[in-house]
């Protein structure tokens, strides 16, 4: 008897997946007849569906693509510097408690090895060229007069092989990592752990002893990092602070643009015509580099910083999310509201139609 | 839905590297979590359901508020516990699959324990009286017990090993979700979420689920042999 339900219960389970997968054929190959009919099936969904359904629906048609656009690029006030930072063993850790920890487990000459490649001319190459193919445009740029290393890399050994990097978001979800990090790994052995959040998560990751380097893009949160004691200088290099790697942050928003920033003489007077108009701004709200950038840029007298209670009184307008970037751009979609990106997630973004490979 | 229902198909016959390796992670730490519990938990919780002392309604109240723990609690104790600078850092358990394992024990047994309780003082009465009337040794007296429990045990087991399947508060804070090494199904699917990548992250979602009724389907079998 016990065996018959069960039986029943897959037959029941496997008959519900392979019709639901049965729909989706007869529908996508008759696209647009069935719109109509489309709507009608989704409103029957359950209502947590619905907008899933319609996500799925915008990424099939073309017409309904993202309409967030950029409205507000290359502004020399919004340059987004990427550097890499290797944490000092000898740094003065502290416990939950308080009380320093001197013996924190620091993996530097992996880190060294990694950096090396990093600014190596090879690496730096194919950072340059990550993504031109796919979006015609350089989603990362190489600072012509940075830091860079003819070094030779050592093959990893035992002790040296497990590398931890932590990172920001916008990085790893451009997919600039896991892009670049294969070819390190497979031609010289090591394993690269990258733990990756906003700006502020992964430095304080880094502050509990478990991240070799960092490579964030938030230069005042990097100098309190290395004034903390927490960087180190490696061999062959002249400062902690190695900035290697550029691209821009991008004010975008309805291509409607009701706040009409694209006019703006400045990215400044941009964020005040925002604020003037109390148009819907999705602010990332966790700390990130992207965040604290955003912070900066806004009129002085509304007193907008990091922490979530400057914003109170902003709440009809300013919606501090704390979450991803490519949650936020899906946000200021749905919303139309306008945000503040890096341009390689946004491009990222837009290329798949609100979707993030 | 559909283009999930679809997607989630594409990608278990891709034969897709990333989601190979977060399915092996993914049983490994909810299998393991889930023995490691069960083992605890049913000792523990069937002495607790039969014991006649004055304490335990204490001992009670505690498992029923850690069966309460809050996933991120035990997550970020763990973290600080395994950390570089916390006072278990020699062991090298921060963003491992046992330190996963460690902090989702933490979790399950709790709710085993409270799940056998409540079982096992039902019927510990009968149990006992039974026991005296066939003097029975209390080797035989904890075999009839555990023979009383069978179907109570697989439910506790099933719910451990829901749990730790569904579980994504703890594992991302110790795990840290790094791609094939500590990276499983609930996180993953956070992941794609917060990249605003739904489709993908609902079609993960539907390949849990399938899992989950597997392991499922397997535990009845199990159990329905036992019966027999």
């Amino acid at each position: 008897m016990k065996k018959f339900m069960i039986l029943l219960l897959a037959l029941a389970m496997s008959t519900f997946i392979f019709t639901g997968c049965g729909d989706s054929n007869r529908n996508t190959s008759q696209t647009e007849d069935s719109a109509s009919d489309e709507t009608a099936d989704a409103a029957e969904e359950e209502p947590a569906a619905d907008a899933e359904s319609e996500e799925s629906e915008a990424a099939e048609e073309e017409s309904a693509a993202v309409d967030l656009s950029i409205l507000y690029e290359e502004d020399d006030s919004m340059i987004n510097n990427y550097s890499l930072l290797a944490v000092n063993p000898d740094a003065p850790f502290v416990d939950a408690n308080g009380e320093s920890v001197s013996d924190v487990a620091i993996n530097t000459a992996g880190a060294k090895a990694l950096t090396d490649w990093m600014l190596s001319e090879e690496a730096k190459t194919a950072a340059a060229d990550f993504g031109f193919e796919e979006y015609g445009e350089h989603l990362f740029y190489v600072i012509e007069d940075g830091p860079s290393s003819e070094a030779e890399i050592p093959v990893a050994t035992d002790e040296t092989k497990n590398i931890r990097m932590s990172t920001t978001t916008s990085v790893n979800d451009s997919g600039l990592l896991t892009y670049l990090i294969p070819m390190f790994e497979e031609a010289y052995g090591y394993t690269v752990e990258i733990f990756s959040a906003g700006t502020g998560k992964a430095i304080a990751n880094a502050e509990f002893g478990n991240a070799d380097l960092i490579m964030v893009h938030s230069e005042s949160q990097e100098k309190e990092f290395v004034d903390a004691g927490f960087s180190m200088v490696l061999d062959g290099y002249e400062s902690e602070r190695l900035t290697f790697l550029y691209n821009y942050f991008v004010l975008c928003g309805p291509s409607s643009d009701p706040a009409e920033v694209a006019s703006a003489p400045s990215v400044l007077d941009a964020f005040k015509l925002i604020a003037d108009g109390k148009y819907p701004f999705v602010s990332r709200g966790d700390e990130s580099g992207t965040h604290t950038m955003e912070v900066s840029l806004w009129p002085e007298d509304l007193g907008i910083t990091t922490d979530a209670a400057s914003v109170e009184d902003y709440t009809d307008w300013y919606v501090f999310s704390n979450a991803g970037m490519g949650t936020c751009l899906t946000m200021a979609e749905e919303k139309g509201a306008y945000i503040l990106s890096d341009k390689a997630t946004f491009l990222t973004f837009k290329e798949n139609n609100g979707v993030m490979e | 839905m559909r283009t999930a229902f679809f997607q989630a198909i594409e990608l278990v016959f891709s034969g897709n590297r990333q989601l190979i390796n977060i399915i092996q992670v993914t049983m490994r730490m909810s299998l393991s979590s889930s023995l490691v519990a069960l083992l605890l938990g049913v000792p523990l919780g069937a002495l607790l359901g039969t014991i006649s002392w004055k304490g335990k309604g204490i001992l009670v109240i505690i498992n029923r508020t850690l069966m309460g723990l809050p996933p991120v609690v035990c997550g970020l104790i763990c973290y600080l516990l395994f950390s570089g600078v916390g006072p278990l850092r020699h062991l090298g358990l921060l963003f491992t699959v046992e330190g996963m394992i460690i902090a989702q024990v933490i979790l399950l047994t709790p709710l085993i324990i409270g799940n056998m309780e409540s079982h096992v003082s039902d019927i510990s009465p009968a149990i006992r009286e039974t026991a005296k009337g066939l003097r029975l040794s209390t080797a035989k007296t904890v075999l009839l017990l555990m023979n009383e429990s069978q179907y109570q045990i697989f439910a506790s087991y099933l719910l451990g090993l829901g749990r730790s399947l569904a579980e994504v508060g703890a594992v991302s804070m110790v795990g840290g979700a790094i791609a094939f090494k500590t990276n499983v199904m609930s996180t993953a699917i956070m992941n794609y979420t917060n990249m605003g990548n739904f489709t993908i992250a609902l079609a993960l979602g539907i390949i849990l689920l399938v899992i989950a009724l597997v392991l499922n389907i397997i535990t009845a079998l199990i159990q329905w042999r036992l019966r027999r």
